[in-house]
């Protein structure tokens, strides 16, 4: 480390120097590399959470509307669904950087603080790119509407379903003349269907996954099979858990039973039991989302709404909905960029139901092209019995409630816990949550919440 | 270096009263206030006041969006002690602490040894063990979700074998102690090559003479000299799996794990926080767990400095 | 570059292969594959296309090389954001601390002044507060200064870490104080004998708390993740793990971007190891 290397010293100190001085005034900027480059006049920054086909199909649409509107430039980004989703928009939103729209589940909205962390919609503008109240269920529409003002345009409606291979149902003689699989209408029923399918099943294949480990779809699984059995929550006033731990005991059994007939393989529980699927396993449970999975893989295959093994039909099922996260200066371009996105995909959800969604936007529904979808015209009379969340705060997609009961679902289902005591502790949990307080306000779902 | 945490506590004043009055004199180590000043301005903006807050904010139900909040006493405090996720989740910290440590240290003993042993290609050697630990942790804990993938994954395939890594309880935990190993033995691995470096030579050369084996020399030299650098090595492990969360939360695609067997103090925190928007009781969590980090750390001292004391 | 000098500065007798030696090396080797097959791992599935990453069953070398994923991560733009937000951000922290922590280190280990001991105290209990610990409170902390999703909210809560101070209180405690005395006598003023003598005399220690502060700087995830929410401003690690690319899990990529993420310090590490070797175990050892 002699004189000679003074030169070089000073060269990479100046270097050195730069990147320094080029960091910080970076950061002065604050903007993001992205957002320096971006030169269009206006810039709607749009949050998603859809990855696999929907998100695909998502892209597919942005770029139709991006080639639509020049002037706009639409800035997306997709974020790990889930938890990571709700917390990062609700951060942004609180910490007044929020996106200029974005998208939640339509069960979130009610606990997602309307007003507060949520901008109210601007309906005259929204009717103004042609999405107006009356193209919509009434029912699902009111879903957004708190106090009167509008928080949640909903995009599709999406439920669970019991995917099923034809070739394998065709060879164990259980597909009907119309090419459907045969109707089940109790778990017996089921479980012979089961039987047979499993003989016809090749060596090494699983006969149904069903996320055993999964506390998300286990938790939706159970709703749905519960709700079918008329099971009820909580009374009307939210004041007394009217849970009955008798019928979650047979759900919860009905659920076990999968795995200790062996029909189902607790190592093929997660993303696998779609892979076992694609190679030939005959059922699996899935959300609508799989269909693009399932298509691109060429398997010959039908979908229906999980089994009506406990009497009424009911899948479960949630929506998709546009929202506005609260800016505190929230107006000008961008917000009716927003305004204007939103329409857009809305109105051209024909896309959407490429991933298996059902639109919201009626209009959709009643085309000659939306009815020769399959297996989505197989299913869509789904949306005529859901099976939801009960309304209170802490409920909604990947909610408090779900984040509670799931595991507790997963552990009778995985066999660490007998169903008689997993529904014991479920109803422990909604007792206990009944008498929480909404964080947010500081009331209890009987005293309210924010659940109008 | 060899000095104890000790000094920390106790200002230098070894200096004789002749020498600081010269030095008084010229006024040269007088007001040094300005130079901590930067650091201490920053210090106190983000780690003293977070830590006042934390406290405020423990008494209180204050939500993540700010707004101002209500006392309520001691409330969060008993709503956790009561809480059994709390005492769950600390269970799991504790129990990756438990497997992560003694793993840990046995495991960078040895790569220390071979890294010091073999007289050829060091860099190499050095380059392998060390460079997991250059990967961010979301890079890692990505790396291997993917190696434990049950259909697709290399570890079943390697092995033969069918388990449910990622899906199954028992395992669950496991697989991201297995990816801690990998990831972070280079940390410690390097500080025992540092330390073995640091050892003198005429220690193994005298005993040599003495026809010790390579065994006893180990025994006898290696191990008692490697004594501070161990309980570093043990101690710095402790506090850093304690505050596991990373990898566990990126393995499980930010979910508890299977049957939530995989959810840590700090997982729990941040979603209380941040997920239950629930900050008042986050920050009563978040106390309860600076209590029990700094516990460990004050008994480490009284440790050391009890140590030092028999040495005496 | 240095290498050489480095190679030359410790020069050693090549041994004869010993039976013993050659057991070690085989020993050191198998340790060493099993150690790097992962990596091996990520970059052949990086490698794939991603049909044939998911392909049943799983093979190592990909059947058919593709740059594929590659040149995808580069063109979805996400990945070159966050490298650019890693690198402001790293840079700035490790400047910052560098700055702060050298001056706090001297003034604690060498200047007088009211109160002393009492801070000396403070900053050694901040070793135990991180965002592991307090990030709630610490989160809203920085979301009452309205720094949520900035650079700078990223950047400053990292730039006080007391165990850099401390390093580097321990290091100026081992310098002569004769030198300083030496030039306080000629006349040199306070700054001038730091700026001159004192913070030439500590290179290697600022070098190692440098490269070790750039390191968990640019792998940090907690709290990055905590504090950003704005992909656009997110840093590889936060937005590898967060944001994944809009078409699923794609292993090829994800490995790709794991890379992009590791590579940087990994190819930094082949160079500098004499010095980040050196850096490590000083900042480790001074612990002690």
């Amino acid at each position: 480390m002699g004189r000679p290397d003074l030169n070089r010293r000073q060269l990479l100190g100046g270097i050195g120097g730069l990147a320094i001085a080029g960091s910080f005034g970076f950061a002065a900027l604050g903007t993001g590399a992205d957002a320096l480059a971006s030169g269009a006049d206006t810039r709607v920054r749009y949050w998603n959470l859809f990855s696999g086909g929907d998100g695909y199909n998502m892209i597919a649409m942005l770029n139709s509307f991006r080639k639509d509107h020049p002037d706009i430039a639409v800035k997306d980004s997709t974020l790990q669904w889930g938890s990571p989703f709700y917390t990062k928009l609700a951060m942004a939103a609180a910490g007044n950087r929020a996106p200029d729209l974005g998208v939640m589940h339509m069960g979130r909205v009610t606990g997602f603080s309307p007003g507060r962390l949520l901008d109210a919609w601007d309906v005259d503008l929204l009717a103004k790119y042609g999405v107006r109240e009356q193209d919509f269920s009434p029912q699902l529409w009111n879903r957004g509407v708190i106090d009167g003002k509008l928080y949640a345009v909903p995009l599709d409606i999406h439920v669970q379903l019991c995917f099923y291979r034809k070739d394998v149902l065709k060879k164990a003689g259980l597909l009907g003349d119309d090419g459907r699989m045969v109707p089940v209408t109790s778990a017996d029923e089921w479980f012979d269907v089961l039987k047979e399918a499993k003989g016809a099943t090749k060596k090494g294949l699983q006969t149904i996954g069903f996320w055993n480990s999964d506390q998300n779809f286990q938790w939706w699984f159970f709703l749905a099979f519960y709700t079918q059995f008329g099971g009820t929550w909580f009374n009307d006033a939210d004041t007394e858990v009217t849970f009955d731990t008798d019928k979650v005991t047979q759900v919860l059994e009905f659920l076990r039973r999968h795995i200790t007939d062996g029909y189902s393989n607790p190592s093929f529980g997660g993303l696998a039991s779609a892979e076992q699927f694609v190679n030939g396993s005959p059922f699996v449970w899935e959300g609508n989302w799989s269909v693009p999975v399932f298509d691109t893989a060429k398997v010959e295959y039908g979908a229906t709404p999980l089994p009506p093994v406990f009497g009424k039909p009911a899948t479960h099922a949630e929506s998709h909905a546009f929202v506005l996260p609260h800016q505190a200066d929230r107006g000008g371009p961008a917000n009716e960029g927003a305004h204007q996105l939103a329409a857009y995909v809305i109105r051209h959800a024909r896309q959407w139901a490429l991933g298996g969604h059902i639109p919201a936007y009626r209009p959709i529904l009643s085309t000659a092209a939306y009815k020769k979808m399959s297996p989505q015209n197989e299913y869509v009379s789904a949306m005529d019995h859901q099976a939801t969340e009960p309304k209170v705060w802490f409920a909604g997609s990947t909610g408090t409630l779900a984040q509670r009961v799931g595991p507790i679902v997963v552990s009778s289902t995985m066999g660490s816990a007998k169903p008689e005591t997993a529904a014991r502790r479920m109803k422990s949990e909604l007792t206990r949550l009944l008498a929480t307080k909404n964080p947010m306000d500081g009331k209890t779902a009987a005293q309210g919440g924010t659940v109008a | 270096m060899t000095t104890s945490a000790q000094t920390v506590i106790r200002p230098a004043r070894a200096k004789t009263a002749a020498d600081t009055a010269t030095v008084r004199r010229k006024q040269g180590f007088q007001h040094g206030g300005w130079f901590v000043a930067p650091f201490l301005t920053l210090f106190a903006l983000f780690v003293i006041w977070p830590l006042l807050r934390g406290v405020y904010l423990s008494f209180t139900d204050a939500n993540i969006s700010g707004d101002s909040a209500n006392f309520v006493g001691l409330d969060n405090y008993r709503e956790a002690l009561d809480d059994p996720l709390v005492w769950d989740t600390l269970g799991h910290s504790a129990y990756f602490t438990l497997l992560v440590v003694p793993c840990i240290t046995v495991l960078a003993f040895f790569l220390a040894m071979l890294a010091h042993h073999i007289e050829r290609g060091k860099w190499l050697w050095r380059l392998c063990f060390f460079a997991p630990f250059l990967l961010p942790s979301t890079v890692a804990a990505n790396l291997w979700q993917w190696l434990f993938n049950p259909g697709t994954g290399m570890i079943n395939h390697v092995f033969g074998i069918d388990t449910p890594w990622l899906t199954d309880k028992s395992y669950a935990m496991l697989a991201v102690v297995i990816c801690t190993l990998w990831w972070t033995v280079g940390f410690s691995f390097l500080l025992y090559l540092a330390a073995l470096q640091g050892i003198p030579d005429h220690l193994y050369e005298a005993a040599k003479l003495d026809g010790a084996n390579a065994w006893h020399r180990m025994v006898h030299i290696t191990l008692p000299m490697l004594r501070n650098i161990t309980g570093l090595v043990i101690a710095l492990q402790i506090l850093a799996s304690l505050q596991v969360f990373d990898q566990a939360v990126v393995m499980m695609d930010f979910l508890p794990g299977p049957e939530e067997s995989t959810r840590t103090i700090v997982q729990y925190t941040l979603e209380q926080g941040f997920t239950s928007y629930r900050v008042g009781y986050a920050s009563a969590i978040s106390i309860i767990f600076f209590v029990i980090i700094a516990s460990f750390a004050v008994a480490r001292m009284w440790l050391l400095r009890k140590g030092e004391e028999g040495v005496r | 570059m240095t290498a050489t000098q480095i190679r030359v500065s410790s020069p050693k007798a090549r041994k004869p292969w010993t039976p013993s030696q050659i057991l070690l090396t085989l020993l050191g080797t198998a340790v060493s594959v099993v150690f790097m097959s992962p990596l091996a791992w990520a970059l052949f599935t990086s490698l794939k296309s991603e049909t044939e990453a998911v392909a049943v069953p799983t093979h190592w070398l990909p059947e058919k090389w593709t740059g594929q994923a590659w040149k995808a991560i580069f063109e979805t733009g996400n990945i070159t954001n966050w490298f650019v937000n890693s690198l402001v951000v790293s840079v700035c922290v490790t400047s910052v601390v560098l700055l702060v922590s050298a001056l706090a280190g001297y003034g604690f280990a060498r200047t007088e002044f009211r109160g002393k001991g009492v801070l000396l105290g403070l900053v050694m209990a901040g070793l135990m507060v991180s965002p592991a610990v307090l990030g709630v409170p610490l989160f809203t902390t920085v979301q009452q200064m309205g720094m949520v999703d900035t650079y700078w909210g990223m950047i400053l809560p990292q730039c006080a870490p007391a165990a850099m101070v401390y390093i580097l209180y321990k290091f100026f405690q081992g310098i002569p104080r004769e030198l300083e005395e030496a030039a306080f006598i000629d006349g040199a003023g306070r700054w001038r004998v730091f700026f001159t003598i004192v913070l030439p005399l500590s290179r290697p220690s600022l070098a190692a708390v440098g490269i070790f502060t750039f390191i968990a700087s640019w792998n940090n995830f907690l709290w990055p993740y905590m504090v950003t929410n704005n992909p656009d401003l997110m840093t590889m690690p936060n937005g590898i793990a967060t944001v994944m690319n809009s078409y699923g899990i794609q292993w090829a990529q994800l490995m790709a971007g794991g890379l992009m993420a590791g590579l940087p310090l990994i190819i930094v590490f082949v160079f500098f190891q004499r010095q980040i070797v050196a850096g490590v175990a000083h900042t480790g050892l001074a612990g002690q």
